[in-house]
């Protein structure tokens, strides 16, 4: 009876305690890789121990001693709470990601109608699109990506400062931050409130950009980097900024001014990730899978 | 294919408003390109399955005509482009360098920029 309610608590406490605990240790940030490897492992166990708890207790009641009427009952409940667990998890995985390759298929074919490629040396095949407003981003995709600026933000920029915003571009297509965002995404929507998804999702976005800003700072200028930040979020802030939800700004020039390494923290956090599966998994579930036999 | 298209588009734009174009008035547009014909006949029945021309049958040929403008076309994929930045953080499509950020932000960012220099 051991195995599924410690499962069981281990799932409520990666579910939410532990998420709001880990979005506010913002000093995470300043080691973007192990901490992103963190939020990975954490959503995961948090998972695999909500399935595990329910899968355990239906074999607790059913493959040990006398199988009365309640241990049925239970059993079928247990199965069925793990089915409800796997069944949303599997539709809002296939919804979100069929949103959104249309909008960026969509998206994408708007691009390439209305962008000029640029073939200079500088920023080649990048799509410029002949509007006022100056924006820089990507549009992922496993059928070919665009990285997408406007002509206002060619004449804003100065050639270390578009240097800086196109390496930070590659660096999210080419990590594919995408699929790791799509993955929170997937999460934040299959399950309830209470779960602390949004803090997972806004934190793993928070990394994201962090983590393209450091590839970028490794290639570009630093100062080119948040020069063209503050350029760039300059020019585009909406009126009351009450549409600001972000904060992920402030976070990012935090970390951008923070030169030192952190090595010790690194490893420990990157620890921590692997300690948070490789626990649960040997001292609950392998002796659990080895008892059934 | 999208410089096809594009090019394709561009054609069809160039015309006058509201007016209807068959598959060969474009071809013979782009006849500097040196396409063919059904290159340029495939091009539009995809971008009429994308919804970007809109087509109508006239006895045994097609006419074709831009569904927006130009100009609107741009605007539609701006506005598309600043609600996804602006949006909360749920699912965006697109990844940008920098969302819209608070004037406080703004100002940290520029006490920063100070520091590194």
């Amino acid at each position: 009876m051991l195995t599924p309610l410690l499962l069981g608590a281990l799932a409520l406490a990666l579910a939410s305690p532990v998420p709001r605990v880990l979005a506010r240790w913002t000093w995470l940030r300043h080691t973007p890789v192990a901490a992103m490897l963190l939020w990975q492992s954490t959503a995961l166990a948090a998972v695999l121990a909500a399935l595990g708890a329910g899968l355990s207790l239906v074999t607790h009641r059913l493959w040990e001693g006398r199988v009365d009427a309640p241990d049925v009952a239970l059993a079928v409940l247990a199965g069925g709470v793990t089915v409800v667990v796997a069944g949303r998890l599997l539709l809002s995985g296939h919804r979100t990601g069929t949103t959104l390759r249309r909008l960026r298929r969509r998206h994408r074919d708007q691009v390439d109608l209305l962008a000029r490629v640029d073939r200079e040396i500088l920023h080649r095949g990048i799509s410029v699109l002949d509007h006022e407003v100056p924006v820089a981003y990507c549009v992922p995709g496993m059928s070919g990506s665009r990285i997408v600026v406007s002509r206002s933000t060619l004449t804003a920029l100065d050639p270390a400062e578009l240097a800086a915003v196109v390496a930070h571009e590659r660096s999210h297509l080419r990590a594919r931050h995408d699929l790791v965002l799509e993955a929170f995404t997937v999460l934040h929507r299959a399950f309830p409130r209470w779960v602390s998804s949004a803090a997972a999702h806004h934190e793993v976005q928070v990394l994201v950009e962090v983590l393209a800003d450091k590839a970028a700072v490794r290639r570009a200028d630093r100062r080119a980097l948040a020069s063209a930040l503050l350029t760039l979020a300059g020019s585009r802030t909406p009126g009351g900024a009450l549409g600001a939800t972000g904060a992920t700004l402030a976070a990012r020039v935090a970390v951008l001014r923070d030169t030192r390494p952190h090595r010790v923290q690194a490893l420990v956090v990157t620890l921590a990730a692997a300690a948070l599966l490789a626990l649960p998994t040997s001292l609950v579930v392998l002796p659990w899978l080895s008892g059934l036999r | 294919m999208g410089e096809l298209e594009q090019a394709v588009m561009q054609a069809l734009w160039a015309l006058d408003d509201e007016q209807w174009a068959t598959v060969r008035q474009v071809h013979e547009s782009l006849a500097d390109r040196g396409l063919a014909y059904t290159t340029v006949m495939t091009v539009m029945d995809r971008l009429a399955r994308k919804e970007f021309v809109e087509q109508q049958r006239d006895g045994r040929a097609y006419r074709y005509r831009p569904r927006v403008t130009r100009a609107g076309l741009t605007a539609e994929l701006m506005r598309e482009t600043l609600s996804d930045m602006g949006a909360d953080e749920r699912g965006s499509a697109l990844v940008s360098f920098v969302e819209d950020a608070s004037p406080d932000d703004i100002a940290a960012l520029r006490r920063a920029l100070g520091d590194l220099a």
